[in-house]
């Protein structure tokens, strides 16, 4: 009687099982989340009463908001100066830090470590760095005689100063570097040492090709990444000031929705979150597809 | 002597130092005798104290936070390795076709932005009763934390050639005993990285404790950090000693794994 309603589940059965948390926790906490956020647009919502259907008013009220434009302009500001010196910069540690050498291991590690420090502490860290009057970067510029700006204290500065600071956590980017760089065979290099060619040739015409599409794929990545994630930064660092100039989509989202309680209208801008995600996406499939990687079971880890 | 010391080191210590710079920095500014202005010239003073670290102690409950923020991590990294470890190990032995199914999904989640989950998320917990309690910080944990770590396991398990469950199988070992007995093992390195990954992703999470907290005392450290600097905005040496509090452990952790790290790429 008892085996007829409880037949023991077969290996394969068992085996999908221990993939129930993790699509169980994506279903609850991203799909459900993610496609809540795109509905609640269409809504007024504080959070306590229960949200009403009032249409496009909310994409109305945020596309109207002067902060809108502005905000999605420093973010796409804060997204294309960094990103590209953060990858090169990945790339050129991983090339210095490639082959073995004494206290190799440890080389590595201190390059990873700002990326080990928790972010308010990070950005707490920086304000100190970069304080204009007694910080040791100013003091340092001042006594090679150079004038110290006032960083984030001065509209112009505060974006130089989010750039600078991103610049150091890279610890990720360095790894997926370093990984692929072990994966070009040093039989090609050798070769070409062989046929006489110098450092420089050898970079330019093995690594820097070799290498190329993962470092393309690294910068749509961390694209992605630095929209999404640069908010803690700027929230403890600047708070988007000084004068709106470090404003960006997440800091009008995060006040939209937890500051004045309009989690419609943050909905709204969120939108625009996605649409840029998403184009930034596309290009990364598209270059994954062109170059036949990304999808390959060596590759995807990206 | 000196020719041994090729260029290639002297460069690779020039930028290893500047990359431990803002570190160094955070912890010689937490060491300014209390009371002392700060210096406005580049200078070195050997007269140092611990006296700023007592001070964050006495102004905010420092010692509360650590260890709210302590049982977050040792709550969340164990859930993290295995319900990480449990998908990415199924993964591994389901046919191709699944296989890749997974790994689109798990890149699609990826890419949500997480911006996009944090109003609705709230309003996910306030209905699960998680809003203001210790699960709201450690819920994704539940899910393995990010796609990422799933992905890093599945790569790890994937060069276990499938004979080998097969053979424990005949034996009557079930799923769990091959992954914990066979799995795990092999991807001990895998499993340390996500470890630290993890740990290091809870210990510094500012958002989840900014957003579904509310009562002071179930903070973290980092929304600590933010208490700090309301109190006292411009007392540099006070506020870099809660920043070092903040950053000491896992960095301590780090250097104590750092060895996994020595052998990257052989």
């Amino acid at each position: 009687m008892r085996k007829r309603l409880w037949r023991p589940l077969s290996y394969q059965q068992r085996l999908r099982l221990l993939l129930l948390p993790y699509l169980s926790g994506i279903l609850l906490l991203v799909a459900l989340p993610a496609l809540l956020s795109f509905g609640l647009a269409f809504f007024r919502y504080d959070g306590l009463s229960a949200p009403t259907w009032i249409g496009h008013l909310n994409f109305l009220l945020v596309s109207t908001d002067e902060l809108f434009l502005l905000s999605i302009q420093n973010s796409l500001a804060l997204v294309i100066l960094p990103v590209p010196l953060r990858v090169l910069g990945a790339f050129l540690l991983a090339i210095l830090l490639r082959r073995n050498g004494r206290f190799l291991g440890w080389f590595r590690a201190a390059v990873y470590l700002p990326s080990i420090i928790p972010s308010a502490a990070y950005a707490l860290a920086w304000l100190w760095i970069l304080n204009p009057l007694f910080g040791p970067v100013n003091l340092l510029l001042q006594a090679i005689g150079l004038a110290p700006p006032a960083w984030f204290a001065d509209p112009q500065w505060a974006k130089p100063g989010l750039v600078l600071l991103s610049l150091w956590q890279i610890g990720e980017g360095f790894l997926v570097c370093l990984a692929a760089l072990q994966d070009i065979p040093t039989s090609v290099e050798d070769a070409a040492k062989v046929d006489g060619a110098n450092l420089g040739q050898r970079f330019l015409y093995i690594t820097l090709p070799l290498m190329a599409p993962i470092l393309l794929l690294l910068t749509f990545r961390d694209a992605i990444l630095t929209l999404q994630e640069s908010f803690t930064n700027v929230f403890l660092t600047t708070g988007g000031g000084p004068y709106y100039a470090t404003y960006t989509l997440p800091m009008l989202i995060y006040e939209q929705g937890f500051g004045l309680l309009l989690f419609g209208s943050a909905s709204a801008a969120l939108w625009v979150m996605y649409v840029l995600t998403g184009l930034i996406v596309l290009a990364l499939y598209f270059i994954a597809r062109q170059w036949q990687i990304g999808t390959t079971e060596e590759t995807f880890v990206l | 002597m000196f020719s041994r010391l090729s260029w290639r080191f002297v460069v690779r210590v020039l930028v290893t130092a500047v990359f431990l710079l803002p570190l160094i920095w955070m912890i010689t500014a937490s060491l300014h005798p209390v009371g002392r202005p700060l210096p406005q010239t580049l200078s070195f003073s050997l007269d140092l104290t611990l006296a700023n670290f007592s001070r964050v102690w006495r102004l905010v409950p420092f010692g509360r936070f650590t260890l709210n923020s302590l049982l977050v991590v040792i709550l969340a990294v164990p859930l993290t390795l295995v319900t990480s470890s449990w998908a990415g190990f199924s993964m591994a032995q389901l046919p191709k076709a699944s296989q890749r199914r997974w790994i689109v999904l798990s890149l699609a989640v990826l890419m949500v932005p997480g911006i996009a989950l944090w109003a609705t998320r709230f309003l996910i917990y306030t209905k699960l009763g998680w809003y203001n309690t210790i699960w709201a910080l450690i819920a994704p944990a539940f899910m393995g934390s990010s796609p990422f770590f799933v992905l890093m396991f599945y790569r790890s398990f994937r060069r276990i050639p499938v004979t080998i469950y097969e053979a424990t199988r005949l034996e009557g070992a079930g799923v769990l005993t091959n992954w914990w007995q066979i799995g795990l093992p092999i991807a001990r390195p895998t499993a340390i990285g996500v470890a630290l990954l993890s740990f290091v992703l809870y210990w510094g999470d500012f958002i989840s404790p900014l957003l579904y907290l509310r009562s002071e005392s179930r903070y973290t450290l980092p929304i600590a950090l933010q208490l700090l600097q309301q109190l006292s905005r411009s007392d540099w040496p006070l506020l870099m000693a809660g920043a070092v509090i903040a950053t000491i452990i896992p960095v301590a952790l780090f250097l104590l794994l750092q060895p996994y790290f020595a052998r990257l790429g052989h």
